[in-house]
């Protein structure tokens, strides 16, 4: 075969159509051999719904949502939880706010883990970005791009990037976003409040929707991704406004 | 067996000054000529002409004189131990241009006489020094070999006595008077005097001077004291034309940070700090430091991170020199990774850190951790030094929201109903706070409040001013 065809279908991102007719030792991205199990997100019919069984790392993954809501960070938490134990840094480059430490203690997540990237411009978010994906110090990277257009090449780089190291990468955008190509492997928007629509999933089924209920929290661990545990004790009143 | 090299750095007076070779050059010392390069030989200059002479030769061409600057030599010759110190802990400077190195010892280590030359050649050439070796059993007899062609010189499986044998009597400048006797007494070379019985040689010139033959054949011991690594670590380069594009510095760089990282590793120290000087062609200089969280003593990672300071630099000049410099040394801690690490980890944390900060400042990458306050603002702790512990809260704590904002922001309130990018509805509450009632008291009713599209925010009443915050949205 041709040496040029041959490094390409060595290559761990390449699609190919008939996956039957070839061996599997070479796995390409969509065969099945290639997927790894993923790690599992906490949430079973978002498990079963994804093609690894979980998110999948050494990829990019992005979370497209609106401006006004900082992107469900709750869908991440259990990941975050497990990925605690391996004792690398989980980096938040531009984060719209401050997490706060004593939940993400009480979640079992070593705050110790935790760095805030502050970048002052697009190329530092970008480079900041790729710097941590690089690095394989980190078992998490999520970073918050803003609503400023990227190119292809640009999104592509931070997924060749990711395909280096074995990190959950996570790039939130903005919905509008959706609109254009992006190389991430797994693209999911965020519909609503536990609302989630799979854009596109490579090797799995896209267009879904996902709903995740609220009864697989944890009843003792309230903060889960959200809240009330005990709404049924009747906790619940509407207090008068500026008494 | 004792084995030493002698590098006998001739140019010395002039190359630690200038190492153009374009132009010529002259070095002066009591306005006769010290040293000249060879485009200034080729003028038909040679040393110990008078200014006049060198002027008259020079007529149409540009040259330049130079003072002899002895303070120079010697910081050249202490940059030139400290490297010589990689190779051998036994040397010391000999005279004003030698390096004395004890080699026998570590012959093994290089692997034989062949590999340790080529070593000594490459970082002699590199540094752009002209050098010529001697070697000998004695130090004395290595210095005057280095005199010889370089065949004699290293050529140890000769005698010693007949590899002397050629080389003139009158290199022995310390003993003038002495020599200038035996001259006339028809006495020109080591040929002439090695034979002849020592008590007879000893009556004609002197003690000191048969002293002296007996340290040069190894018959007396020689002893001088070691050089001793100093405190800090300085080296400079200089490219010899004007550099202009940042870039061009990198392969300079790399080779001044191998060498700290060889000094480094042969005094078992460490740094966490570098200080680069940018020498512009006007002797301006310009520091860059470079910082790192850990010391330690690898020369690629302080490369990287002197990249990434390099990127972002605006050159003002051009460039002539740069120095290397580094004061706080450590002793060495070892580190380790864990070589079964299953992550496929390739280095250690902290150098991610370090990139990120020396790009983007030390500001720039900071850490969280929990403080034992009941205040929310305060029990987050924002730093840029990472902390020693781990937070271990065991109190579950009540409904907290994952992202708090760094100020608490005012929401819109219309009749009862409060708006933050669209109307809010409580969903849950009251939870109260209150603290801080010896400073300035603070109560407040802590809310969860819902949206439209079902994101929870952590909403409070402050109870003194009666008004709305937003305090922190729920993942």
């Amino acid at each position: 075969m041709n040496e040029i065809l041959e490094q390409v279908i060595q290559r761990r991102d390449t699609w190919r159509g008939y996956r039957d007719q070839f061996s599997s030792n070479t796995a390409s991205a969509n065969s099945a051999a290639h997927a790894t199990d993923g790690l599992p997100t906490g949430y079973d019919n978002l498990d079963a719904a994804l093609f690894q069984h979980g998110w999948p790392q050494g990829n990019t993954i992005e979370l497209l949502s609106d401006i006004g809501t900082p992107a469900a960070m709750g869908l991440f938490l259990p990941a975050m939880e497990a990925l605690s134990e391996q004792g690398r840094w989980q980096a938040f480059i531009a984060p719209p706010y401050t997490p706060y430490a004593p939940l993400l203690a009480a979640r079992g997540i070593d705050t110790r883990q935790i760095l805030l990237i502050h970048p002052r411009s697009r190329e530092d978010l970008l480079w900041s970005t790729e710097q941590a994906l690089r690095s394989t110090t980190c078992s998490t990277v999520f970073s918050w791009l803003g609503a400023s257009e990227y190119r292809y090449s640009e999104l592509r780089k931070l997924q060749l990037a990711a395909t280096g190291s074995d990190a959950l990468a996570i790039l939130f955008r903005p919905t509008q976003a959706a609109k254009n190509h992006a190389p991430a492997t797994l693209r999911l928007q965020m519909l609503a409040h536990r609302k989630i629509h799979i854009l596109k999933q490579r090797g799995g089924h896209q267009g879904i929707e996902v709903v995740l209920p609220p009864v697989e929290e944890i009843p003792e661990q309230s903060q889960l991704w959200a809240l009330p545990a005990r709404t049924e004790s009747g906790q619940q009143q509407s207090p008068a406004m500026g008494a | 067996m004792s084995l030493w090299l002698c590098l006998r750095f001739s140019q010395l007076p002039l190359q630690c000054l200038n190492h153009s070779e374009e132009q010529a050059v002259v070095v002066l010392s009591k306005q006769r000529v010290l040293r000249a390069n060879d485009c200034a030989a080729s003028l038909g200059i040679t040393e110990g002409m008078g200014t006049a002479t060198v002027r008259a030769l020079a007529e149409h061409e540009a040259i330049i004189l130079l003072e002899r600057d002895i303070q120079a030599e010697q910081r050249c010759l202490q940059q030139l131990c400290c490297w010589a110190y990689t190779i051998t802990p036994a040397l010391y400077t000999f005279r004003e241009d030698c390096l004395q190195l004890e080699i026998g010892g570590c012959l093994k280590l290089f692997n034989g006489l062949d590999a340790l030359l080529g070593k000594v050649a490459s970082g002699t050439g590199s540094r752009g020094y002209r050098t010529h070796y001697g070697l000998a059993a004695t130090p004395k007899a290595a210095w005057l070999l280095s005199f010889a062609d370089a065949n004699t010189a290293i050529d140890i499986q000769q005698e010693l006595k007949v590899r002397l044998a050629p080389l003139p009597l009158a290199l022995l400048d310390s003993f003038s008077s002495t020599v200038d006797s035996l001259r006339k007494a028809g006495l020109h070379r080591f040929s002439d005097i090695l034979p002849l019985p020592t008590a007879a040689l000893g009556r004609r010139c002197g003690k000191d001077f048969t002293h002296y033959l007996q340290q040069l054949l190894g018959e007396r011991e020689d002893l001088q004291p070691d050089y001793r690594p100093p405190e800090a670590f300085n080296d400079e380069y200089w490219f010899g034309y004007e550099v202009k594009a940042n870039t061009e510095l990198l392969p300079a760089m790399q080779l001044l940070l191998q060498s700290l990282c060889q000094f480094l590793r042969s005094t078992q120290l460490q740094t966490a700090e570098i200080q680069w000087q940018l020498i512009g062609i006007d002797s301006t200089l310009r520091p860059v430091i470079v910082r790192s969280s850990n010391p330690h003593s690898h020369w690629e990672s302080w490369y990287q991170l002197t990249c990434i300071r390099i990127d972002q630099l605006q050159l003002a000049g051009s460039v002539e020199g740069i120095a290397l410099q580094c004061h706080t040394l450590r002793t060495g801690e070892l580190e380790s990774m864990d070589l079964f690490n299953p992550h496929n980890q390739r280095e250690p944390l902290n150098s991610l850190l370090d990139r990120l900060r020396s790009r983007m400042g030390l500001q720039a990458v900071e850490q969280v951790s929990c403080r034992d306050e009941h205040l929310p603002e305060f029990a987050l702790h924002i730093s840029s030094d990472s902390q020693a512990e781990k937070d271990t809260t065991d109190t579950p704590c009540a409904q907290r929201p994952f992202w708090l904002m760094p100020q608490p922001q005012s929401l819109r309130q219309h009749g009862d109903k409060l708006y933050w990018h669209g109307k809010l509805k409580l969903v849950y509450g009251p939870e109260r706070i209150e603290d801080n009632w010896w400073r300035e008291a603070i109560s407040r009713d802590y809310y969860i409040a819902a949206d439209n599209y079902g994101q929870h925010y952590w909403v409070f009443c402050d109870r003194l001013a009666r008004c709305w915050y937003i305090h922190g949205v729920f993942a």
